[in-house]
């Protein structure tokens, strides 16, 4: 297991971790982990800046957590324990760090609704889901090229814009979404077609958190104006290798989508 | 997602091979060091990661390396969106309800799906 890094760097600055890599990785992708790591220091719209700094550094944690580990290879997901955390977030946080990064596949929404019960509400939930998906990409890619983890970064004060989406409700999936055709101007930019797959649609909820995680995934992954062209690559792999890839990251994780 | 690619390429895919690791049915040109990639990012120590990786980097070269890392690790993202907010399964696949695939798969096994009582 590796150690989150637990130096802070300049506030608010990008990381650079990636200038020590021997394999060439393309600008895009460079840029894209500076700006991702930018957005975790910054205030949200629910939480602080620090605040979603001390996600990131809980998440680092949950890799080192004796309790997850164990709770990963239970049979069953609801064995009763305590995560070992760095002591700066709620409980309910720590739970939704811990499982979400730890045992995915698992999740319910009888879960999900504990979790709320527990204090969080259903922003500040989707906002630390968006920020658990940010570096748990930037992390695995990092791993993956066997640089070291990305310092985080100093967080910048600030007020949380606390904007929650009018047209935000709970029907399709455990938290309320906003379907693209409820969303509204003062939403921002949300969905690039009316189209947009629930997966698109999953951090609708904080619109911020959806514009941040697509502008890193679509550079990790594909753009979606190519998703659908399967006959093309605009990668150094083919279009069935990088689905290969896709499709055996989530059967590992037992994602069902 | 696969399968579409796999068929326009005609390079044949066994898709329970996602589950149940690659067989001779699978023929997508160095299938077998790219799952063994993904394997040692997701649960590998460092070492299997590293031999991975230099594996990858000798057969497809260091751009190629960088986009198979790169999916790999969008798919740490993506994987906890879907699973944390309870995106519907059934809504994969540009929204169409997938069932043979989800059979052929193995997906049909995986723990959110044993326990949909919809």
């Amino acid at each position: 297991m590796e150690t989150p890094h637990a130096s802070p760097q300049e506030r608010g600055s990008v990381a650079s971790s990636l200038d020590g890599c021997a394999y060439p990785i393309r600008e895009d992708l460079r840029l894209s982990h500076a700006q991702a790591w930018a957005t975790i220091a910054r205030p949200g719209t629910w939480l602080s800046g620090a605040r979603r700094v001390a996600v990131a550094a809980e998440i680092r944690q949950a890799r080192r957590c004796r309790f997850c580990e164990k709770l990963s290879a239970a049979l069953s997901p609801n064995l009763k324990g305590e995560h070992e955390s760095l002591g700066v977030l709620g409980p309910a946080e720590v739970e939704l760090i811990h499982r979400v990064v730890s045992d995915p596949g698992r999740l319910s929404e009888p879960w999900t609704q504990t979790v709320l019960g527990m204090g969080l509400s259903e922003g500040e939930y989707v906002e630390i889901v968006g920020i658990i998906a940010l570096v748990m990409i930037m992390d695995a890619f990092t791993r993956a090229i066997g640089v070291p983890d990305q310092p985080l970064p100093e967080p910048i004060t600030g007020e949380p814009s606390r904007y929650r989406p009018p047209g935000a409700r709970k029907d399709a999936c455990w938290l309320p979404i906003v379907e693209p055709q409820d969303a509204v101007e003062s939403d921002g930019f949300m969905y690039p077609s009316p189209k947009a797959g629930y997966i698109y649609r999953g951090l609708s909820l904080v619109p911020e958190s959806l514009r941040n995680y697509w502008a890193l995934a679509n550079i990790h992954y594909l753009p979606g104006q190519v998703i659908y062209q399967f006959d093309k690559s605009i990668r150094a792999i083919s279009r069935p290798q990088t689905e290969i890839l896709a499709a055996r990251v989530s059967a590992l994780h037992q994602c069902a989508y | 997602m696969l399968r579409e690619s796999s068929q326009r390429s005609e390079e044949a895919v066994q898709l329970a091979d996602i589950t149940q690791g690659l067989s001779d049915q699978t023929q997508v040109r160095h299938a077998d060091i790219l799952m063994q990639y993904a394997d040692a990012v997701v649960r590998g120590g460092s070492d299997a990661v590293a031999a991975a990786r230099d594996a990858v980097d000798r057969a497809m070269g260091g751009e190629a390396l960088i986009d198979a890392a790169a999916t790999i690790a969008a798919f740490h993202g993506f994987v906890r969106i879907a699973d944390a907010i309870g995106i519907p399964y059934k809504t994969a696949a540009a929204g169409g309800d997938v069932p043979d695939i989800r059979e052929q798969t193995g997906i049909n096994q995986f723990h959110r799906v044993q326990n949909d009582h919809d």
